[in-house]
């Protein structure tokens, strides 16, 4: 039996004109995440082959399976992308990679899969930091456990590779024409450490330039941090207000983190 | 669908006990490559690789074509990249594995997206014709490290190939054959190169309990079934890296991250330089008394 | 590749093998194992079903079965637990060509593991059939001239192997660095085709290395 199936839309936020170090309040990047399950794994995976997979606990917990759709209308030149576009297939497995080694799928048989549906619906930078954020607070919605929140978020660099100078300012949080014109990488940590869990660079950028985009995405990722916690509070809060769940119930699971 | 042999328990367990003691099987360091070998073919563009027992061949072709309507000035660049069930039980034909996808992605990411090849100068006629450029890739036999290796293996097949010499007198485009002219290289701007790290948890140092993240280099196909995650870091040999990915796994400390980085730099500069001093020994084996500097001087325009 | 014609009997006796003394087995170091009956082998429980263990034994092959009252001393209440992915030492009691083969670890006639059974522990290598084949010879140095392991076990390493015609060898030790000279050793000998000579050298070189 489903556990729970829950939608959320996640806007990653802000108008620009911003500081280096805001993130958006209100951006262009809109996602939305639906889980699924756990259900019993189905035989025949095979037909779903256009999700990625990822084994929890080394095996022995259930399965993520990431799948992504990026509606037609998400970017300005409205192309259709095909299921198997490697570039999305990639993202789905470093979703799936990503948040396996945050849940804890060892609370399910080995033999569960649970299926998380991301939707883009519009798009403007920051995709796979979008994509990992809306998954990680939809699972924790959904209440299949986690150790922490999985939360991403880019940086990245004035002035181009070619151009070595030391004077480079990092910048958090790029939009669509930030990513295409400058260098940058996203980063994901587990909850407010540091702990690297996936990182992905697409562009040349110098090795010195290196360690101060990771640690102006880092910065980022605990300020996202911070903003998918208050959004579980409100939300628990407003739960509690509307009678959906007892007072101390809540108190209980919330004194956990 | 077939699956790799799980390693047994057995195995599983004196690898990771091996590792955090600092032992490899074959006895390497933990940061150290294995036999690395690289043969060109007797055609330009063809490149074998050989590490350790993992072996990659690639082929470059080249063509006539018609540009992309939406990119008339480019040429078009290629690789593609096929795992036979030859190599691993867990490959089948035309189901592309997610060791696959993540392979071509890489190194697409790597080579062509770093600007390598020049795709500009393969233009010849803007928005009607420009040259093809082809990489096909073959794993002939998979025991780990397939990125690294196969990243090497298609700079060098591309480095070393020649295409057509090409003419333009008026509408007319020319091209010659190897008789007529000698082939020419292509357009190379930096050979990028791929190094994964292979992370196996933690083990505490001191007293302190710090822990310290484990890594390897240039895994062999056990060692690989048993990592817990892993870091390909793509540099050239100026230090200019092209490209990042650790798709997920267990969390790694930041700092580790860049240590790797700084490392990869060494290592990258050492697998340029075998690249440099093979494909000079092919070029001097190939210009045996001279020929090839008679045959351009006649040819210099 | 090599070729090699050896002539009968060097298999390990026992009842099944009557009928096969005049044989002449021509064998080669390459190909994948195909299970004869007597055969020890080497496998790993892949999973198991009410009765039976199932046990890899190659791959690119089917799985083989090992009844779960096919152990020493095994009763319907008694039968030993194996999960997937431990090791088992086995003989082939059931190889014909078009069905799965079937393993066995006790002795029919004398009901006794006579050293099968799970392997724990310990570290499993995978070597060339024809080198397995070497090492499961009754006169493993004369004939089939192989002479590491009596090298190793002179030099004062102490160590335990299971050989299994699969093309794998277990090695286990107290120590674990005796494992990785042993497993080098056996594994370089196979890939470089050592003679005998050659084999001592390694072994004294991996020896001095290990110290």
């Amino acid at each position: 039996m489903p556990l729970d199936t829950s939608t959320y839309n996640l806007a990653l936020l802000r108008v620009d004109g911003r500081r280096w170090n805001e993130l958006r309040q209100q951006g262009n990047t809109k996602i939305q995440c639906i889980i699924t399950g756990p259900n019993e794994r189905d035989a025949s995976k095979n037909t779903s082959s256009s999700a990625s997979t990822a084994p929890t606990a080394g095996g022995a917990g259930a399965t993520l399976a990431v799948s992504i759709m990026i509606a037609p209308f998400a970017t300005v030149d409205r192309k259709r992308r095909g299921r198997n576009d490697k570039r999305v297939q990639e993202m789905q497995t470093t979703i799936a990679c990503g948040l396996a080694a945050a849940v804890q799928g060892q609370a399910y048989g080995p033999r569960s899969t649970i299926h998380i549906a991301l939707n883009v619906l519009s798009q403007d930078g920051s995709l796979l930091a979008g994509l990992i954020n809306a998954a990680s607070l939809a699972l924790v919605d959904a209440g299949v456990p986690m150790t922490d929140y999985l939360v991403a978020c880019t940086a990245g660099s004035t002035s181009s590779y070619a151009a070595a100078d030391e004077a480079a300012d990092p910048l958090l949080d790029l939009n669509t024409q930030e990513e295409q014109e400058l260098p940058f990488l996203t980063l994901a940590t587990l909850g407010a450490t540091d702990k690297v869990v996936a990182m992905v660079c697409e562009s040349r950028v110098q090795l010195t330039r290196l360690e101060g985009m990771m640690a102006t995405a880092a910065d980022g990722c605990k300020a996202a941090r911070d903003f998918l916690d208050g959004v579980v509070r409100d939300k628990g809060e407003l739960m509690v207000q509307e009678g959906a769940i007892g007072r101390g119930e809540v108190v209980s699971s919330m004194d956990l983190d | 669908m077939p699956r790799e042999a799980e390693p047994s328990q057995n195995e599983k367990d004196f690898i990771l006990k091996a590792v955090r003691e600092g032992h490899r099987l074959d006895g390497r360091a933990l940061d150290q490559f294995r036999q690395l070998d690289l043969k060109f073919g007797d055609q330009y563009g063809i490149a074998d690789v050989t590490l350790g027992k993992t072996r990659i061949l690639t082929k470059v072709t080249a063509e006539v074509t018609v540009p992309y309507t939406d990119r008339p000035f480019d040429g078009i660049f290629t690789i593609t990249t096929e795992l036979s069930p030859m190599a691993s039980p867990a490959f089948e034909v035309n189901r592309p594995t997610e060791t696959e996808v993540l392979l071509s992605r890489l190194l697409e990411k790597t080579v062509r997206r770093s600007n390598a090849l020049d795709t500009e100068s393969l233009c010849l006629v803007a928005g009607q014709k420009c040259w093809s450029i082809r990489v096909d890739l073959h794993v002939l036999s998979h025991d780990g490290n397939l990125i690294d290796a196969s990243c090497l293996a298609v700079v060098a097949a591309l480095r070393h190939f020649r295409k057509p010499d090409t003419s333009m007198e008026g509408d007319t485009l020319t091209v010659y054959t190897p008789a007529e002219r000698e082939p020419v290289p292509l357009s190379w701007l930096h050979s990028p190169f791929c190094i994964t790290f292979s992370f196996f948890g933690t083990i505490s140092i001191g007293e302190d309990g710090e822990e310290k993240d484990i890594w390897l280099l240039d895994t062999t196909l056990l060692e690989e079934q048993l990592r817990v995650s892993s870091c390909t870091i793509s540099m050239n040999k100026h230090g200019e890296i092209c490209q990042v990915a650790k798709p997920g796994g267990a969390p790694v400390e930041a700092v580790t991250v860049l240590q790797c980085s700084s490392l990869a730099l060494q290592k990258v500069k050492d697998l340029s330089d075998f690249v440099d001093q093979k494909l000079a020994e092919d070029s001097k084996h190939r210009n045996k008394g001279g020929l090839l500097a008679e045959l351009s001087a006649e040819n210099a325009r | 590749m090599f070729l090699r014609v050896i002539c009968s009997p060097q298999l390990p006796a026992s009842s099944s093998q009557i009928g096969r003394k005049n044989l002449i087995w021509v064998e080669s170091n390459g190909g994948r194992y195909i299970p004869a009956v007597g055969d020890l082998v080497i496998g790993t429980v892949h999973h198991s079903a009410a009765d039976f263990f199932y046990v890899t034994l190659s791959d690119y092959t089917s799985n083989a079965t090992l009844p779960q009252l096919a152990f020493e001393m095994a009763s319907k209440k008694n039968r030993p637990q194996l999960h997937s992915g431990d090791l088992v030492y086995a003989r082939v009691s059931l190889a014909n060509r078009h069905m799965d083969p079937e393993l066995e670890c006790v002795s029919p006639s004398t009901g006794k593991a006579e050293g099968l059974g799970p392997l724990s522990e310990g570290m499993l290598y995978s070597i060339s059939l024809g080198m397995a084949r070497r090492l499961l010879m009754r006169k493993s140095a004369e004939e089939g001239k192989v002479v590491v392991l009596d090298e190793l076990g002179s030099a004062g390493l102490a160590f335990e192997t299971a050989v299994g015609r699969n093309g794998k060898m277990w090695v286990n030790s107290k120590d674990m660095k005796t494992v990785l000279v042993v497993g080098r050793a056996v594994t370089e000998t196979d890939e470089k085709s050592l003679a005998v000579e050659q084999q001592k050298k390694l072994v004294r070189k991996l020896v001095k290395e290990m110290a």
